[in-house]
């Protein structure tokens, strides 16, 4: 059996951070990732990551518009503490390594994101999540840790009430093992792929959330799932809202730039959660475009001129033409809103503690919670920073002094008997049709718009799904790189967490952030203002609520 | 939107080693609209046809590196790789997985030869621990020294131009294109601390065995333009170090080439920096890269950028200057 001192499961800007805080530490580390670390998601964030440095900014006023645009469901403890390491955090990367993009006198370059006060986030070129990831996994490089390259884990053990290891399958070669460990880190970074229409990568399967669930965990306001309001139709490749903020229109098949009528004086610069919600009502209403791949607006950059968009919007040029086939200079983009961000996650305090000793987590895979019901732009690569770190030297600080792991001989014939059965099967369903249909379950019923009749179909779907995915085959019988058997794995996990959105979307009766219910329309703070913890029992999720943390931020309406 | 389709036909290069006991190469067809990528084609065929396909992927938008295959014989990201002019071109899509590294399974290959080589150049910043940015300054970088960091660090690391590398065929002690762009990075860096070291260091089986051929830029998805930056190494590692290394010779030996002839012949120059005796040695390589890129030796390739050749005449003609 494989034994360390922490394990870090997920090797994103979160699981990275995380682990060199461990080494730094003094113990001993390995990292498991189901992607070499360099081609995790983290890399494909464009835009930037918050930090207050400016002279005219201050740590306050990115304290004020995190509680606001949070809609007053983020801690306000936690995001004081998370605006203040902003600046040292930035700093840190770059003295990593990253390479961050200069203003002409040699400051940070900074740009303005939707819900900030100021310009506040810094940025590489368009490329930050990458340099990001290059920066951190070129300084992790100069430690001593072992990886785990392309290993799936597929379960935390825990035993006499703490975290004792992990099972996890070597792609490669094709076998489950297990991994003893004082201490694990769960960064497993976004589960977007619950939903058909997503921005994230096909790897981004909430595996961290699902195992952590199983283990026993709280999952935290799994019903606030932020929806980006530009992508591309047909891939939901994001086209970032630097399109909007150079000043592209929106405009439904009649023409009509329709956001003056739902937000006239900011139009297409209103909030995400805004314009999302504008582009499916024009969409339903009958206004919008058709095709085989479903309603759409367009996005027009062609006003702006050939020399503004290539120089300006050079990214978007590319992923037009590489992906759609369109060129922007002269041709309307079509666009949809799509899953962007899943502002929920495992349950963690400042320190990424959860309920469970022994168990950490960080990133978009856990929820602190510093988004509360709506996270803002450029917030979330700082949160895989700050918390991955804190995350790490809590994990470190326990491991010190916590007993040595006790893994049974049958903890690994028990946590794979599902996937061997799988695999004998002769009849049963291949998991991408089971997947397929969850997706677009979730498109479809629990989406921008909610509301009970929708939910309850929506749950009603998923429960239908899960008893089909209690037969569930697999046909490919090789061991090495069997991507069936992986889909069957991130399948079920997707499913479990699936039901927990659509109870907890159901419970919530009012609307807050990015979670809209036709029915309560309304923010609720007297019934509302807390979280929402999911519990797993046989029945399906068990909720309760915890309170929100406090400062001295005063919930007020979000107006922008 | 338009959705004219076309009928696809996939050649799948398929192998498991544990059960196959050669590679075969399967035929699929589907019909898809002409700006299908073509990983979207082999999903379509894991989710519907055969899901025992085995692949990398995970971004499905060119920026995570893991879908780097051959695709029609050109190393190339599958997600960004449309089928419609393919299959105009080609009348059929053959999809192998990428050379220069052994298959695993299919179309995924084991890269550890590809992140030896990323790990031999110290690919971290070697800061003065007493002083770990440059002092005297208002802030680490000027705006100018970030304009040097333009195309490398847009790299993904997918291996493409490893895959496309006659040098990395040749030799595999060669760092290979991503490598030697990724050193790049550092020794331009106003950071580093370790410039002259790095660029001593690379030149033992290293930055003189590129052919400068520009197979890797042109299999480059991201632009980084590998082959440019390994003629600034080379460069800089003339003026560092003057003409002691057989490599640096081989410089030498390359400006005579293609002033005589403007023009670049590999076998030519390996005779001209190594002696005929010498050449003996060295031949192995040479004929390596020749059985298996004929294309090499057979027609010289122009060379793109005069004005670079320039630089290197000037670097090396009289006294070799001091290092940055
Ligand atoms: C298109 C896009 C653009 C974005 N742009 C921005 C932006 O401009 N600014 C901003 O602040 N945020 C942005 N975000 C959000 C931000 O990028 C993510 O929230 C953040 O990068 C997540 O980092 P992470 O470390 O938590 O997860 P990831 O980087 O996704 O890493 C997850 C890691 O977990 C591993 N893993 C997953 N499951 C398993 C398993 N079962 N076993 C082992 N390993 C596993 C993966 O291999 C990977 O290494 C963007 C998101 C998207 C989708
Ligand atoms: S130019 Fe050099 S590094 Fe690039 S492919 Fe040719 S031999 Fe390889
Ligand atoms: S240099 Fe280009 S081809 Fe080579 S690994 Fe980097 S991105 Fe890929
Ligand atoms: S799937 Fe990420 S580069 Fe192609």
């Amino acid at each position: 059996m494989r034994r360390h001192e922490v394990v870090v499961v997920g090797a994103g800007l979160a699981g990275q951070r995380a682990a060199l805080a461990a080494v730094e530490a003094g113990r001993e580390v390995a990292i498991v990732s189901k992607l070499h670390p360099l081609r995790s998601h983290s890399g494909a964030a464009q835009g930037g990551i918050n930090a207050a440095v400016g002279a005219e900014d201050s740590v306050d006023t990115h304290i004020y518009d995190t509680v606001k645009g949070s809609d007053y469901l983020g801690d306000q403890d936690a995001i004081e503490f998370f605006c203040r390491e902003a600046g040292p955090t930035v700093v840190e990367m770059e003295h990593f390594g990253t390479i961050f993009s200069r203003a002409p006198d040699g400051s940070l370059a900074r740009r303005a994101f939707g819900g900030a006060g100021f310009p506040r986030t810094i940025y590489a070129a368009d490329r930050t999540g990458l340099a990001l990831l290059q920066g951190l996994w070129e300084r992790l490089g100069t430690e001593r840790f072992t990886l785990y390259q392309e290993w799936d884990v597929t379960d935390v053990v825990v035993r006499d009430g703490r975290v004792q290891g992990l099972l996890a399958l070597d792609r490669r070669r094709g076998e489950f093992e297990e991994i003893a460990a004082k201490a694990v880190v769960l960064a497993t970074g976004p589960a977007g792929r619950i939903y058909g229409r997503t921005t994230n990568a096909h790897s981004c399967t909430g595996d961290g959330l699902a195992v952590a669930y199983s283990a026993g965990a709280f999952l935290k306001d799994m019903e606030f799932v932020q929806f980006h309001p530009t992508a591309l139709l047909e891939t939901s490749i994001l086209i970032t809202e630097g399109a909007r903020g150079e000043g592209g229109y929106l405009r439904n098949a009649s023409g009509d730039r329709f956001m003056a009528k739902y937000a006239p004086h900011v139009l297409e610069l209103a909030s995400r959660d805004v314009v999302s919600r504008a582009i499916v009502t024009e969409v339903q209403e009958g206004r919008g475009f058709s095709g085989p791949y479903g309603g759409y607006v367009h996005l027009e950059l062609m006003h702006l001129g050939q020399e503004k968009v290539e120089s300006r919007l050079q990214e978007i040029c590319d992923y037009c033409r590489h992906f759609a086939g369109i060129d922007p200079v002269t041709q309307p983009i079509p666009v949809y809103p799509a899953q962007h961000y899943m502002m929920g996650g495992v349950g963690t305090n400042s320190r990424g503690e959860t309920n469970l000793p022994g168990l950490y987590s960080a990133g978009e895979a856990a929820c602190v919670s510093i988004h509360g019901a709506n996270r803002l732009g450029g917030n979330s690569l700082l949160e895989t920073l700050v918390f991955g770190k804190q995350a790490g030297v809590a994990a470190a600080e326990y491991a010190a002094t916590a007993p040595a792991p006790a893994m049974h001989a049958t903890d690994l014939e028990e946590g794979t008997a599902a996937f061997r059965a799988w695999s004998s099967r002769t009849d049963g369903e291949d998991p991408s049709a089971i997947r397929n249909e969850m997706q677009q379950t979730m498109d479809r019923y629990v989406g921008i718009y909610r509301n009970e009749a929708d939910l309850l179909e929506g749950l009603k779907r998923i429960r239908v799904l899960k008893q089909r995915y209690a037969k569930v085959r697999v046909v490919d019988q090789s061991r090495v790189f069997n991507l069936n058997l992986i889909d069957a794995i991130e399948t079920g996990h997707m499913l479990d967490l699936a039901e927990v959105i659509v109870v907890g979307a159901y419970a919530r009766t009012e609307s807050r952030g990015a979670h809209y219910r036709t029915d309560y329309p309304k923010r609720d703070d007297a019934k509302w203002m807390r979280h929402t913890l999911a519990k797993r029992t046989p029945e399906g999720p068990n909720l309760s609520y915890a309170p929100v943390g406090y400062t001295r931020w005063e919930p007020k309406e979000r107006v922008y | 939107m338009s959705e004219s389709t076309v009928a696809a036909a996939f050649d799948v290069y398929r192998y498991d080693p544990a059960h196959d006991a050669k590679p075969r190469y399967q035929r699929y067809t589907l019909n898809l609209s002409p700006h299908t990528p073509v990983l979207t084609a082999l999903l379509r065929i894991r989710a519907e046809v055969d899901p025992s396909l085995a692949l990398r992927y995970s971004c499905r938008s060119a920026i995570c590196g893991s879908c780097a295959m051959q695709i029609n014989s050109k190393s190339r990201l599958a997600c960004e790789t449309h089928i419609g002019p393919e299959m105009a071109r080609h009348g059929r899509i053959v999809v192998e997985p990428m050379r220069n590294q052994p298959v695993l399974r299919d179309l995924v290959v084991d890269q550890a030869p590809f992140w030896r080589q990323y790990d031999r150049i110290e690919p971290h910043l070697r800061l003065d621990p007493a002083h770990p940015m440059p002092e005297g300054r208002p802030t680490p970088m000027t705006p100018e020294e970030v304009d040097r960091f333009k195309e490398t660090p847009r790299c993904i690391a997918c291996a493409a131009c490893f895959s496309a590398c006659p040098a990395v065929e040749a030799d595999p002690e060669f760092p290979g294109p991503m490598a030697l762009a990724k050193l790049y990075r550092f020794v331009v860096d106003p950071r580093d601390r370790a410039h002259q070291d790095r660029l001593v260091r690379i030149q033992p089986n290293g930055l003189w065995l590129c052919l400068r051929c520009h197979l890797c830029t042109e299999a480059c998805p991201k632009d980084v333009r590998p082959s440019e930056r390994i003629r600034d190494l080379k460069e800089m590692a003339i003026a560092v170090q003057g003409a002691t290394e057989n490599g640096s010779r081989h410089a030498v030996g390359f400006k005579e080439n293609i002033s005589e002839r403007g023009v670049l012949n590999e076998m030519r120059l390996v005779r001209q920096t190594y002696g005929t005796v010498g050449l003996v040695g060295q031949l192995g390589q040479g004929l390596k890269i020749v059985r298996k890129k004929p294309e090499v030796a057979r027609k010289p390739h122009p060379i793109e950028g005069v004005d670079e050749l320039e630089k290197i005449y000037a670097a090396l003609d009289p006294e070799p200057k001091e290092g940055p």
